[in-house]
């Protein structure tokens, strides 16, 4: 496992996602599904509209209260007999979770799948630091034997075929020909791997879905099962937790719960709803303990960026609880895949998200790489604006000067004309002569020198013949002649 | 200095005067209303719907010994030699575990020690028993899931390491939803260690979308409905 590579440029990781025909087959079916399970899954809720309302106010009071619920979460967790770790910075968040493994003597980990995870690039600290770590959700089993990385945030092998899978599993792993001879073999034949993975490690490491301010509570959705014996059968546990996902009672989680796998999979329940509050009780007195369940469970909260997001225009994309329903409904995704996004969130929300953690600086591509159909909005869960969120970036983008110089240049000199109407009036009308040569169908399919560089990854469209001003001039005087 | 908390939630508590956050109310929002409860007899019919349209089994037994004997034919159709088990008396169902031993099924008891070396050996000693056996707390009608929560004599493993998961819930324990029951219910959460709703047998569609049962949690989920 390597940390985060620097990206390639964003239109060299396009173009070649574009000419990979087994990617483009394995996005459309697999997207597909996602979308059209998730709207069978809402067409059978009734008043699936009012909880996803109450979904969006419960989420929106939260994050504008979030100093409170986070004491709030703390207090309970503490009391429960959590420890609750804070990290600012993807770096102090491995570096706790590192320290607890030294502490306690671990040198295996298993982890249940966690998107934050990979944002604090855990397993390269767990490696540096000779701790071994095992990935155990099948999908992101495969991606770490492989030395890959996840490409969707629910479906994190959406990429790889059966026979990539299989080749893995006999290159890596050994295993047999009828250990790979279908998916259900090798889905035993991964049971049974990961089985004694689980039985062996000190320390089981998973993400957080939503946490319970009232109650300290940490809830974990899986179907595999593998959240379950990640955060059950290691001596630690230990969770991470991104600091903007609470709720304050667990009343609110269960409105939330109705949405989350529904927005997912199109499942009306996933398959485990597992809800941590703190380690196994011990006995006290003549009252017996539980008998199984780790004896320890650390909180690690992170913020890496989270805090400096909230004070900014784009807080709403705090409110996301990570479904992956926007990533299967949106054109460019649907094409592109997750890589080709280049961060560690793809699809909308991660045009938003990793501008939003790492600075627009270095991913000004994302926000671009929308259509701003607004598909994401309509199916999102909390009911995002991720369309507006993408165009306020865009704005940033343009005033803070962070685009390439032609695109600038050329805004430029939109504004200049913009403002002035006489000056619009006439480029507008020699624009519109000019280019009726050089347009099929009302677009500019090349341009001339360096404006071609639009037109080499889209289309521009030509300024009409007639321009609307002097169509409606027309059109009242035509009015006044009658009247 | 100040410690990493304090400066987070000083940022938080800097930042919150500029964020845009539309929607957002001073009070707690209003949750919409919990489902309303069916009668008795559909909220069965809608639980064994759901549960059996995600592979799961429902059985029906009206007396213990109707009960022991179901659990016993399942231990028998899977080879289950061993189980592992909630207490007796947390499962509800008195007389269960004398008539399984009598038809040779023998429990496998654990307390998993505070040492790392003594907790090992006892999570291995567990590895190849063939069926878990446990009581439920609730019934979900509309998802068909079982509710457990952990507690002494109530452990976690049962429902999750052995290969088949045979839960006894008594009818009048069955709910519409998920939402209903943490409206109405919501100590149940912190109760144990773990509250865990268990929707039909362990799945996945990780390889080309494909639905896969068994991958990490039972790959059989029989449920036993008693009146």
């Amino acid at each position: 496992m390597t940390e985060h590579p620097q990206p390639a440029a964003f239109h060299t990781r396009v173009d070649s996602a574009l000419a990979d025909a087994a990617l483009h087959a394995a996005l459309s079916l697999t997207t597909g599904r996602l979308a059209s399970g998730r709207a069978s899954a809402f067409a059978s809720l009734p008043g699936a509209d009012g909880i996803r309302d109450a979904a969006r106010a419960i989420r929106a009071h939260t994050v504008s209260r979030l100093d409170h619920y986070l004491t709030e979460f703390t207090a309970a967790a503490e009391l429960r007999g959590c420890r609750v770790h804070w990290a600012e910075t993807a770096a102090d968040a491995a570096r706790t979770v590192v320290g607890i493994a030294r502490a306690s003597g671990v040198s295996l980990a298993v982890k249940s799948k966690s998107m934050l995870s990979e944002e604090i690039a855990l397993n390269h600290a767990l490696d540096e630091a000779g701790i071994r770590v095992v990935e155990t959700d099948l999908g992101e089993f495969v991606v770490q034997i492989a030395g890959d990385r996840p490409s969707h945030i629910i479906a994190p092998i959406v990429h790889r075929s059966r026979a990539d899978v299989a080749r893995l599993f006999k290159n890596t792993l050994g295993a047999g020909d009828d250990e790979v001879a279908s998916i259900p073999a090798m889905t035993a034949f991964a049971r049974k791997t990961l089985r004694s993975e689980f039985l062996r490690a000190g320390m089981g490491i998973s993400g957080v879905n939503l946490a319970v301010a009232e109650s300290g509570s940490l809830c974990l959705v899986t179907n595999e099962g593998n959240g379950r014996l990640t955060t059950t059968l290691p001596r630690v546990h230990v969770a991470l937790l991104g600091l903007e996902r609470l709720v304050p009672t667990a009343a609110d989680l269960g409105v939330i719960l109705q949405l989350l796998a529904r927005s997912a999979t199109g499942q009306a329940m996933p398959v485990y709803t597992n809800v941590i509050t703190g380690p196994r009780r011990k006995s006290a007195g003549p009252e017996p303990g539980e008998p199984d369940g780790p004896d320890e469970v650390h909180v690690v909260i992170v913020d890496n960026g989270r805090s400096k997001l909230l004070g900014s225009e784009l807080a709403e994309i705090l409110y996301c609880v990570r479904c992956g329903a926007c990533l299967n409904v949106c054109p460019v995704y649907r094409e592109i895949g997750g890589h080709a996004y280049g961060g560690v969130y793809p699809g909308p929300v991660g045009s938003v998200v990793m501008p939003g953690l790492e600075g627009l600086e270095r991913w000004h591509d994302l926000p671009n790489a929308s259509t701003l159909c607004g598909a994401c909005r309509d199916v999102c869960p909390v009911r995002i604006d991720l369309p507006h969120l993408l165009l306020k970036l865009r704005a940033q983008e343009a005033r803070e000067g962070i685009g390439p110089w032609w695109l600038r240049l050329g805004i430029r000199v939109f504004t200049a004309a913009a403002l002035r109407p006489r000056l619009y009036r006439v480029l507008g009308n020699l624009a519109g002569r000019l280019s009726a040569g050089l347009t099929r169908n009302g677009w500019f399919t090349w341009m001339p020198g360096h404006f071609g560089r639009w037109t080499e990854s889209r289309d521009f469209p030509a300024p009409a013949a007639k321009s609307f001003t002097d169509t409606w001039r027309g059109a009242r005087e035509r009015g006044k002649e009658r009247s | 200095m100040s410690s990493a908390r304090d400066r987070i939630l000083a940022s938080i508590r800097s930042g919150l005067p500029h964020a845009e956050l539309p929607g957002a109310t001073e009070a707690r929002p209003v949750l919409p209303p919990a489902p309303a409860a069916a009668a008795p007899n559909d909220l069965s019919a809608l639980f064994e719907a759901a549960l059996t349209a995600l592979t799961g089994t429902v059985h029906h037994a009206a007396t213990p010994a109707a009960v022991a004997h179901a659990v016993a034919s399942i231990a028998a159709s899977c080879g289950a030699g061993t189980y592992l088990a909630w207490d007796e008396a947390e499962i509800g169902c008195p007389g269960l575990f004398e008539a399984l031993t009598a038809r040779g099924l023998r429990r496998v008891t654990y307390d998993l020690p505070f040492d790392a070396g003594g907790r090992d050996a006892g999570v291995r000693a567990l590895e190849d028993v063939g069926l878990g056996i446990t009581g439920a707390d609730a019934g979900l009608a509309d998802g068909g899931a079982l509710v457990l929560a952990s507690g002494p004599g109530r452990g976690r493993l049962a429902s999750l390491l052995p290969p088949v998961h045979v839960a006894i819930l008594s009818a009048s324990k069955l709910i519409p939803s998920l939402p209903a029951l943490l409206a109405a219910r919501p100590d149940l959460v912190g109760r144990g260690s773990n509250f865990v709703a268990i929707a039909g047998p362990s799945r996945t569609a990780d390889i080309e979308m494909t639905l896969t049962h068994g991958v990490h949690g039972p790959k059989h989920v029989h449920v036993i409905l008693t009146a």
